[in-house]
């Protein structure tokens, strides 16, 4: 007889199994407990106390002036179109920004590399002071900065272009003539483009097949170039239009006010300052990261292959490097957009501080909903860009 | 055994003048190239002539007075106002707060037995000591807030000896008693209706640096473990678990703090019953700890992403129930692979505090704000004031990202 070892199984409460469904379904009970009390509290509290709710403000006139807008905005307009009117200044800045702060970012991940002790030290200490210093103190700074320039009559000008006072910057800005005229000038550039990505790819395939070929890059660029000087000139001589006129700021009236060109005004110039110095600073180190996670033999193998140092930086360096520094690029480009939310502070009406103000006259619930939705659309949207780069620019797998 | 190889004919040459010494090492890293020649002589003239402006703006054109004009507002805000402490003199509070603080380094200091936390002990007491040679006239500093200050240097040497001599002196107790002592902290702050002495200071009338400080030391206490939580949520086999976190991780992440802190205002208090004791603080801190732990969730799986799925399966393999295999093999070298992302979450949360401006807390940077706007006869000298202000922010983080990377080297990130 062998001794009684029977096997009586797991019970029942330690069977994976059940531990997992039990852990799953107190979770989602507790979860769903807890947000329906706070929705029934909260449509206890609109009922009880009066709160307005729902969203029939929308088509009432808003009648709050915003500061700088990018769209034509009248304070006859209703909530609605303000409300547009200030996601589109938030995401106008948070364009720009992005753009600015991604190239003054790499040039300084760049510097960071140098072989230049001295280049590579100032590029440290950029890094080191203005990512450790909270953003709305550089903000405040920048902004008393603008705030501190003379006043417009006395303002800097630069050759009759750039005017800098304290009521902003202005600059030559182009005019478009109208939509009726520009489609045929936007064709022009469509098909300038196309023909440059064209040449482009034809002249990389002969390089393949024949191991020499003019520059694929140089060339395809310079094809954009050729044909839209050409078609230019052709549409010029043959309907006498330009696409576009150059509109320069000049001072006006009795208080040297500027008028046209673009005027950006002190805040959002403080806001657009603080928020590229800020943000560069963080991807001055993702570009150096990725940089360096190249591995030298890539470079090394590049070069004796005969590759020029531009081409090895071009075709080599950076695809590869491209693959690190992304992921978190886009992560920073979405901390500018949200960041870009401080602009209240200074003054400038981005998206959270109109909606704040309209807090004051509309339901506060719906407008939270709003924001939320629009906060969360431009954050998925950059996500989804990222990642389809991602996916284009990931390891093929052999 | 092979004879010793002697060197023959004359001894080697020592290698050419531009190669060696500090000459050699101008060469290599100055003017390797006359491209780098020329960006350095370039930036060697910008320095100099920035040298030469800022030291003397510095020094003779820019005026410092209003940071002493707001002296001790910048630290603890508008805490020991007739407003906020009636009838009696509530600054030996956040004083005896610092102090506790100089002991918990001092005990760090008793159990490292040297090293960084005896240097940074040291550093922190000085500095705080040093504040009671403020010359500042006895009617707004008095004797009293001295003497506190100059008791930091005390303070320090008595944990080092709690540490040193007393059963104390463990990591496990000397970490208690700094739990113990941010409690004790926010009740002496705080005080309370049933305390003689400690008369209640409402919330508030907390501000100056003393809040960013508390609001993130809380929030870096708390949203540590929820960030784990939640990343392990996220990387759970169990569908209900994974995406109550990945949304909880989402909308969290995809909009601005200073949102957040604004609906924490106005429809948190909606989402209560009507006599729920609620404080704005309170509900701040929790907005900003919840903010940061979503951060720290992303960072902590990409740590347990970026493991060697071998790691888990040996612990498996050894006999090691799951939860233990994450606890004790998966989650530490998690945590040690991203400590730089880790850190800098707690810098990014450090400097977010300055956000409760959009609550009217008057925290540093606002109280500043405020006091300019209320006082245009120092609208001028706001840049030396915002100077000062980044300056402060920047010991706090720069040290905080040295600490970390210290830590990492004993750790041997890199190494091992």
């Amino acid at each position: 007889m062998s001794p009684s070892l029977t096997y009586k199984g797991v019970p029942v409460w330690r069977h994976t199994q059940v531990i997992q469904w039990t852990t799953q379904f107190v979770s989602g009970i507790l979860v769903v407990v807890l947000v329906s009390w706070f929705a029934a509290n909260m449509i206890n509290a609109v009922q009880d106390r009066e709160i307005p709710h729902g969203f029939s403000f929308l088509d009432r006139e808003y009648q709050t002036p915003i500061g700088q807008h990018f769209l034509p905005y009248e304070s006859s307009d209703t909530f609605l179109y303000a409300f547009i009117v200030a996601a589109t200044n938030t995401l106008i800045v948070s364009i720009a920004g992005v753009v600015l702060a991604t190239l003054l970012g790499t040039f300084i991940g760049i510097a960071r590399l140098s072989g230049n002790w001295i280049i590579s030290r100032i590029a440290l200490i950029y890094v080191e002071f203005f990512r450790n210093v909270p953003l709305l103190v550089q903000l405040f700074f920048w902004f008393y900065i603008v705030l501190a320039l003379p006043p417009v009559r006395e303002g800097y000008v630069l050759a009759d272009r750039l005017y800098l006072n304290n009521a902003g910057l202005s600059i030559p800005w182009l005019s478009v003539s109208g939509l009726g005229s520009s489609l045929g000038w936007i064709g022009l550039v469509v098909v300038a483009i196309v023909a440059g990505i064209v040449v482009h790819r034809w002249l990389v395939i002969r390089e393949i097949r024949r191991g020499s070929a003019p520059d694929p890059l140089l060339m395809g660029i310079a094809t954009v170039f050729v044909i839209g000087a050409v078609g230019w000139l052709v549409i010029a001589l043959s309907s006498g239009t330009a696409p576009f006129t150059v509109s320069l700021p000049s001072p006006h009236g009795a208080f040297g006010r500027i008028s046209d060109g673009f005027t950006m005004s002190g805040g959002l110039m403080a806001l657009m300052l603080g928020l590229v110095i800020y943000t560069a600073s963080f991807i001055a180190e993702i570009v150096r990261a990725g940089i360096q996670s190249v591995s030298r033999g890539q470079i090394e193998a590049a070069r004796a292959l005969g590759l020029s140092n531009a081409r090895t930086l071009r075709q080599v360096t950076l695809p590869q490097a491209m693959r690190v520094i992304v992921p978190p690029l886009i992560s920073q480009f979405l901390n500018l957009t949200k960041n870009s939310s401080l602009a209240g502070a200074i003054g400038f009406s981005d998206l959270t501080n109109v909606a704040k103000t309209m807090t004051q006259t509309a339901p506060a619930v719906s407008i939270f909903l709003m924001i939320m939705a629009a906060y969360l659309a431009m954050s998925l949207t950059y996500s989804l860009i990222g990642n389809l780069y991602n996916k284009r620019i990931s390891i093929e797998r052999r | 055994m092979a004879a010793e190889v002697r060197p023959v004919g004359n001894p080697p040459l020592p290698p050419p003048i531009l190669e060696r010494g500090v000459i050699g090492w101008m060469h290599a890293n100055l003017f390797s190239t006359w491209f780098s020649g020329a960006l350095t002589a370039v930036s060697c003239l910008v320095i100099g002539a920035a040298a030469i402006f800022g030291i003397n703006w510095i020094l003779f054109n820019a005026d410092w007075s209003v940071i002493a004009t707001l002296g001790g507002q910048l630290v603890i805000g508008q805490y020991n106002t007739e407003l906020a402490c009636p009838g009696q003199n509530c600054f030996w509070r956040p004083q005896v707060s610092v102090l506790l603080v100089t002991l918990i380094l001092g005990m760090m200091w008793g159990l490292a037995g040297g090293g960084l936390p005896k240097r940074m002990g040291i550093a922190v007491a000085v500095i705080l000591s040093a504040f009671a040679l403020l010359p500042y006239s006895f009617e707004r500093m008095g004797m009293d807030v001295r003497l506190l200050l100059g008791a930091n240097i005390p303070a320090l040497g008595i944990g080092w000896a709690i540490a040193r001599y007393t059963p104390l002196g463990t990591s496990r107790n000397v970490a208690l008693s700094a739990v113990v002592v941010f409690v004790a902290i926010l009740l002496l702050v705080r005080g309370g209706p049933a305390i003689p002495g400690l008369e209640p200071v409402s919330v508030r009338h907390w501000g100056g640096l003393m809040l960013n400080l508390i609001l993130a030391v809380g929030g870096i206490a708390f949203s540590f473990p929820i960030g784990i939580a939640l990343a392990l949520g996220r990387r759970s086999s169990l569908p209900v678990v994974k995406l109550l976190c990945v949304v909880f991780i989402e909308v969290f992440r995809g909009v601005p703090l200073i949102t957040l802190l604004f609906m924490s205002q106005v429809l948190v208090p909606l989402a209560f019953p009507e006599n729920f004791p609620q404080n704005s603080l309170f509900r701040a801190a929790i907005v900003i700890t919840l903010f940061s732990s979503a951060y720290m969730a992303e960072n902590i799986r990409g740590g347990l992403q970026a493991l060697h799925p071998g790691q888990a399966e040996a612990a498996r393999a050894l006999g090691l129930p799951s939860w233990q295999t994450m606890l004790f093999i998966s989650l530490p070298q998690a945590i040690r692979n991203v400590i730089p992302a880790i850190v800098g979450q707690f810098i990014a949360l450090f400097k977010d505090t300055s956000l409760v401006y959009i609550i009217g807390m008057l925290d540093v940077v606002e109280i500043s704000r405020a006091f300019i706007q209320g006082n245009p006869e120092y609208l001028a000298s706001t840049k030396e004031l915002f100077l000062f202000l980044g300056l402060v922010f920047w010991v706090f983080t720069y040290s905080m990202s040295y600490v970390s990377r210290r830590v990492e080297e004993n750790l041997g990130v890199g190494r091992r």
